[in-house]
């Protein structure tokens, strides 16, 4: 049965309206005030509302870090584990009960340091997990130390000299792994973050969502607000995500336009 | 309901009666006490013996801060109201904080009178409130053996004879102005003159004091139109008038006190003034009158505070009992021989 | 001069100055000739909202533990103080901003919840900062300069150590903030001429000036760089962190290098892999890091590769509790992991102590060719003490290195089995003595073997060697010595101050009561401790965790039950829950 595109908006709003399925939390995120999360936060809870999905079905997994208080601040099932394994938790959430969508959610610290390691696997598994890499180029929670997506020359406290370390590039190792769903997405833009969410939840596999973000507090002189809104910009018109090669010649190309940079069709 | 929010504004006698009946009649309640003291309560007419050096600084006060924690009353000392808002019905202490009420009863009681021709000097004289005055007192008593007191209220007669405990050389001005609440006619001027007198004190007569000034540190001169007066220390004691003045912008009505009628209610709901600072309404009289001494004080609270619960219990003096003092109608409760 | 003992806290939000004027007050008392330990607290993390408190306590005598109750309050942010109402003194002294810029609710307002004793000095920070320097900036200092003022500590104290705080700045920051400390303190004298207090009597002693003050994490990376520390491998954790930062930022004068590395699995392995190859290296984390260690932490005891590594210990278990303090690592420390891997724990008490026995940790590594843990918590890394600077000595920083002798060359046996269990151990590079190191078991010549002969004596020679490192290893020292007592208490880690001052108190209230310190967890001085325990009547243990981890690891010496003092707030132990525990135990008895 087809359900006129009428109809189901007029149902979307009804759910949204009943505020039954507010995913936002009573408590208030304890972020800095500015911290890109927020936007981050908008788009995930559009997503969750827009999708009319009951809360309860709904598991929000992370690590530690500024990134892994999400849960917290969200209404449906959480987990928050330990630092770096966010991934290995959703995977099991997940293969314990496919009924259930996941999102994970984690700092790229977490995910691309300690947590590194497991990224891969997920990929080379495709789970059906929703990985929102909050990518702020820095660790957020322990007060600014370089994380690993720093470019070189990063100055902070346990770096005073700079660091000499190249920047990882978590879409290219999304592409590299194999994951089944890539965008890049930033959070100054919460509707492109749920347009690109809206998208990546019907991928049967796992999604990867790499969205650069500012830490305002710790990080003054790379991922400011001023600086990603300078950075930004979308894909090129002609884009096609479901072309691998068009997806690495973009990515190794420009590490700023946002999108769906690539889903495998099935 | 939610819990009913009390302010009193005070912690004097008035102040403190009025908590007891609140916290007595409305358990639930919330009650704060508002005061611009940094002391607890205190009985101000030890303040002439402690200068003596007959009490020590802890027997002047009474009620621990254990007694409001038992009550669970909030006390707040040190902490002066400036402002009330009475549309947003909060008090608005000095350091610009807003304290929300559903009642309010304001018992912030006298302060020394310096009457118009003596503001000049006022930096000059001493007078005696406080604990904090009392200190002075003993301070600059410390080194000086000439005091002059103009005026002549009640307190200064209690303070001269401590003073003259200590072995000073008291000498006294009374003129007009002094000796306030009582009217001082000839025959009180005359009385008063002699008991004076006997027990040593130098009354000096005078009717105008033309100018006061400094030489030393601890030595000031007085010319009347009689004579030229040194003295160490000047004490000035013309009374207590209502203080009020923080009041007078917040639309209450203000005439020497805070107008209440004869249950003590001002202009505005559940908003109540008692004790020294009330000028309250006489029915038979069809006059206001203002309130001193430290039972009225209390008698007072206690009444502000039923009313405030609901109550309508009426303020019952007798005419005959209210003096007229410089155009003042006054009761008092206090009044001790000399 | 009469007895000073008193305890300031600082409060506001982060952003606030509230760590800087709380150092800066341990700066100016330590200056001034007093003893100092502080302590700040905040909730680190995140810092957008955060509450910070800084207490300092200041003593004539030297303070061992952290004040219970403030004297005075410095409120820079008055609706975060109010949390701190609690801890304030009959009449102490609250300090605010009486002129904030916008009208304050009564329910976030400080004075709506002081208690009616405390003494309030209502200053306009912001204002006189304002006006003094044209910045609010320096309102943090115009609270100083109140404080100063009104408790009578001399100025000039505060202002050398403004200026040196500063300097790096320039002269315009130096300037901006001496005004503004000064703009508070005339204010006050002004203002509260009535109230002025002489609370900390000028003292004619200058040892202040040969003092420094220094945080345990500073300490140990003091120690690590005096050590000859060359490569530092960690991955941030609160509270370790300041010590990577320390040496982040100095480790590359003296030669050496620090690697943030993707997790505290790397970050141990690679130590290891230095030490292996001869380099002293460290890494520093807490628990969550440390249960990460575990592994390679008893390959360490199995190859028989030194290293060291600094638990800062942090209320457990998982994440926990980050920034608050608790000593429930020693069970991890000293058993985790797989394996019978005995390896050599130790424990600092204080600032000093995590100095000097951050320097022995490297000697005892070498020498005995294992893991070293040192085990220090949150309150202990993060608090400061006044101490003289520490100074090392040639003997302090040598290598305790063993290595095979010429003669032994072709008949080398990386694993010999001598007396006391330790082996010439060889490097990489030292020609005539190639070995494989290897976490399998193996023979002494380090040739895998899983015979159940090899693996008795070769187990039985690791424990050897570990009990023989008693011989260096700190003794057990008694306070108070006595034949005979009432309560013997043992403390260990930052607990053990509370400890003391809480004996020292019992004491003079006539109580027969001693001290026992124990520094060296593991292995531990069995036959001291023992006759401790044996002469005291009770024998009552006091820690910062609920299992009672260092009783259950000693209790066994001795035939009574021990008495245990468990504290699981997250705050340091108050020396008076210790001394009415002793005084409780003895009144019992009593009846
Ligand atoms: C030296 C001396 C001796 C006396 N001897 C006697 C005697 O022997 N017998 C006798 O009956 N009476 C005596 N009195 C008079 C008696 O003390 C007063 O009549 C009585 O205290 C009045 O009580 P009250 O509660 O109205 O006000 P008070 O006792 O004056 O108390 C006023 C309170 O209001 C507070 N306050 C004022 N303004 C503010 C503000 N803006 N914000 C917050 N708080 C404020 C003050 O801090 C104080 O706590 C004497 C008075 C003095 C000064
Ligand atoms: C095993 C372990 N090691 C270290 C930590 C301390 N830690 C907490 S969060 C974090 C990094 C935070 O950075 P990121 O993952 O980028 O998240 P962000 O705060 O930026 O959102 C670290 C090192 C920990 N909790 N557990
Ligand atoms: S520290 Fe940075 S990442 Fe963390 S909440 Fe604040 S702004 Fe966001
Ligand atoms: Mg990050």
């Amino acid at each position: 049965m087809k359900i006129p595109a009428r109809v189901l908006a007029d149902q979307l709003k009804q759910i949204k309206d009943s505020g039954r399925f507010s995913p936002r939390s009573g408590a208030l995120p304890t972020w800095c005030p500015g911290c890109g999360y927020f936007g981050i936060h908008q788009g995930l809870n559009e997503c969750i509302a827009s999708l009319g999905l009951p809360l309860h079905e709904i598991v929000t997994v992370s690590g530690i870090g500024c990134a892994g208080r999400y849960p917290f601040f969200t209404n449906n099932y959480g987990l928050h584990t330990v630092h770096g394994r966010t991934l290995p938790a959703a995977t099991g959430v997940k293969l314990a009960n496919p009924k259930l969508t996941v999102f994970a959610v984690g700092g790229d610290g977490d995910g691309l340091a300690i947590g590194g390691g497991h990224l891969p696997h997920i990929a080379r598994r495709n789970i059906d997990v929703n990985y929102l890499l909050f990518d702020n180029s820095i660790y957020g929670l322990t007060k600014g130390q370089p994380s690993p997506t720093s470019p070189i020359g990063s100055k902070t406290k346990a770096s005073p000299y700079g660091t000499t370390d190249r920047p990882l590039n978590a879409t290219l190792m999304a592409l590299t792994y194999g994951a089944s769903f890539v965008a890049r997405l930033f959070a100054g833009d919460p509707k492109g973050i749920t347009e690109a969410l809206l998208e990546g939840v019907r991928n049967p596999g796992f999604s990867i969502f790499h969205i650069h973000t500012s830490c305002v507090t710790f990080d003054k002189a790379f991922k400011t607000w001023t600086n990603l809104k300078k950075w930004t910009h979308p894909l090129p018109e002609d884009y096609d995500p479901t072309d691998i090669r068009r997806a690495f010649d973009e990515v190794l190309r420009d590490d700023f336009s946002l999108g769906v940079i690539y889903k495998r069709e099935y | 309901m939610s819990v009913q929010r009390f302010v009193v504004i005070g912690n004097g006698p008035a102040a403190n009666r009025a908590a007891d009946s609140l916290r007595e009649k409305a358990p639930e309640s919330k009650i704060t006490i508002l005061s611009k003291d940094p002391f607890r309560s205190y009985r101000p007419h030890l303040l002439p013996d402690f200068i003596a050096g007959a009490l020590k600084e802890e027997d002047l006060y009474f009620r621990p801060h254990a007694y409001y924690k038992e009550r669970d009353i909030i006390l707040r000392l040190g902490q002066s109201v400036v402002n009330i808002d009475f549309s947003k019905r909060n008090a608005i202490l000095e350091h610009k904080e807003l304290v929300p009420f559903d009642g309010l009863i304001v018992a912030t009681g006298g302060k020394p009178r310096i009457p118009e021709q003596f503001r000049l000097f006022e930096e000059l004289m001493l007078t005696l409130k406080t604990p904090t005055d009392a200190k002075l007192w003993i301070e600059k008593l410390a080194s000086t053996e000439a005091v002059l007191i103009v005026g002549g209220d009640l307190t200064s007669l209690s303070l001269t004879k401590a003073l003259l405990k200590l072995g000073k050389h008291v000498r006294f001005i009374l003129n007009e102005d002094a000796f306030w609440p009582r009217p001082l006619n000839d025959e009180v001027y005359r009385a008063v003159t002699e008991r004076l007198e006997q027990r040593g004190v130098e009354v000096i007569h005078c009717r105008r004091i033309k100018r006061m000034t400094r030489l030393q540190e601890n030595l000031l001169e007085m010319e009347t139109d009689s004579q030229t007066i040194e003295a160490g220390v000047l004490g000035a004691f013309f009374g207590l008038v209502p203080d009020v003045r923080f009041l007078v912008k917040t639309g209450l009505d203000i005439d020497h006190g805070v107008l209440v009628n004869e249950f003590l209610k001002t202009r505005f709901t559940d908003v109540y003034a008692a004790g020294d600072c009330a000028q309250v309404y006489h029915p038979g009289l069809r006059d206001y009158w203002v309130s001193i001494g430290y039972e009225n004080a209390a008698a007072l609270g206690r009444i502000a505070a039923l009313n405030l619960l609901g109550s309508r219990l009426e303020v019952r003096v007798e005419p005959e009992s209210i003096l007229e003092v410089g155009g003042v109608k006054v009761n008092t409760s206090w009044w001790t021989e000399f | 001069m009469p007895e000073v003992d008193f305890t300031v806290e600082v409060c506001g939000m982060a952003g606030d100055g509230t760590i800087a004027a709380g150092g800066l007050i341990n700066e100016a008392m330590s200056l001034g000739g007093f003893s100092v330990l502080g302590f700040d607290s905040y909730p680190a993390e995140i810092r957008g909202f955060g509450r910070c408190v800084t207490n300092s306590r200041i003593g004539s005598n030297e303070i061992v533990a952290l004040g219970e109750h403030a004297h005075a309050l410095i409120s820079l942010n008055d609706e975060q103080s109010r949390s701190r109402a609690p801890f304030l003194s009959e009449h102490s002294l609250v300090f605010f901003d009486s002129n904030p810029p916008t009208y304050v609710q009564e329910e976030k307002s400080l004075l709506s919840v002081a208690p009616p004793g405390v003494i309030i000095f209502g200053i306009p920070f912001s204002d006189l900062a304002v006006s003094a320097a044209g910045s609010s900036r320096g309102r943090n200092l115009t609270a100083l300069g109140g404080f100063a003022a009104v408790t009578g500590i001399e100025p000039d104290f505060f202002r050398e150590v403004i200026k040196n705080k500063f300097k790096s700045k320039g002269d315009r920051v130096v300037d901006i903030n001496l005004k503004s400390f000064d703009a508070g303190y005339e204010y006050a004298m002004g203002k509260f001429a009535d109230r002025l207090l002489q609370l900390f009597p000028k003292s004619e002693d200058r040892a202040g000036h040969d003092k420094v003050v220094l945080s345990g994490n500073q300490a140990i990376g003091m120690a690590a760089i005096d050590a000859g520390l060359k490569l530092y491998f960690g991955y941030p954790i609160t509270p370790a962190t300041p010590i990577m930062e320390y040496l982040a930022k100095y480790l590359p004068e003296h030669g050496g290098r620090v690697v943030q590395m993707e997790d505290e699995i790397s970050s141990i392995g690679a130590v290891i892999g230095s030490f292996y190859a001869g380099v002293r290296a460290m890494t520093a984390t807490s628990g969550p890091g440390f249960a990460l260690m575990t592994e390679l932490i008893t390959h360490g005891v199995m190859a028989e590769i030194p290293a060291v590594i600094i638990d800062a210990q942090r209320a457990g278990p998982s994440t926990g509790l980050p920034t608050k303090t608790e000593q429930s690592d020693l069970q991890a420390a000293v058993f985790g992991g797989p394996g019978d891997s005995a390896r050599i724990v130790i424990a600092p008490t204080n600032v000093e102590e995590c100095y000097y026995f951050t320097l022995k940790s490297f000697q005892l590594a070498e020498k005995y060719q294992t893991p070293v843990i040192v085990l220090t918590d949150f309150f202990l890394d993060n608090r400061v003490e006044n101490r003289p600077l520490p100074k090392t000595t040639g003997e302090q920083v040598a290598c305790w290195n063993i290595f095979p002798g010429e003669s032994s060359k072709g008949r080398y046996q990386r694993y010999d089995d001598t007396p006391s269990g330790i082996s010439p151990r060889s490097f990489p590079g030292m020609e005539g003595f190639n070995f494989t190191a290897t976490g399998l078991e193996h023979t002494e010549k380090g040739t895998p073997d899983y015979s159940p002969e090899n693996h008795s004596k070769m187990t039985e020679k690791r424990h050897r060697k570990i009990r023989s490192a008693l011989n260096d290893l700190e003794k057990p020292v008694e306070f108070f010595p006595n034949d005979q007592l009432d309560v013997g208490v043992i403390g260990w880690g930052s607990t053990f101050g509370s400890v003391l001052e809480a004996v020292e108190k019992s004491r003079k209230n006539g109580f027969k009561v001693g001290a026992l310190k124990i520094t060296s967890i593991f292995p531990y001085h069995s036959e001291i401790i023992k006759a401790f325990m044996a002469k005291s009547k009770f024998v009552l243990i006091p820690e910062l965790n609920y299992e009672g981890q260092l009783a259950n690891l000693i209790a066994h010496l001795d035939l009574k039950p021990v008495e245990r003092l468990n504290f699981v707030t997250g705050a340091p132990i108050p020396p008076s829950a210790i001394q009415n525990r002793v005084e409780e135990l003895l009144e019992v008895r009593a009846q």
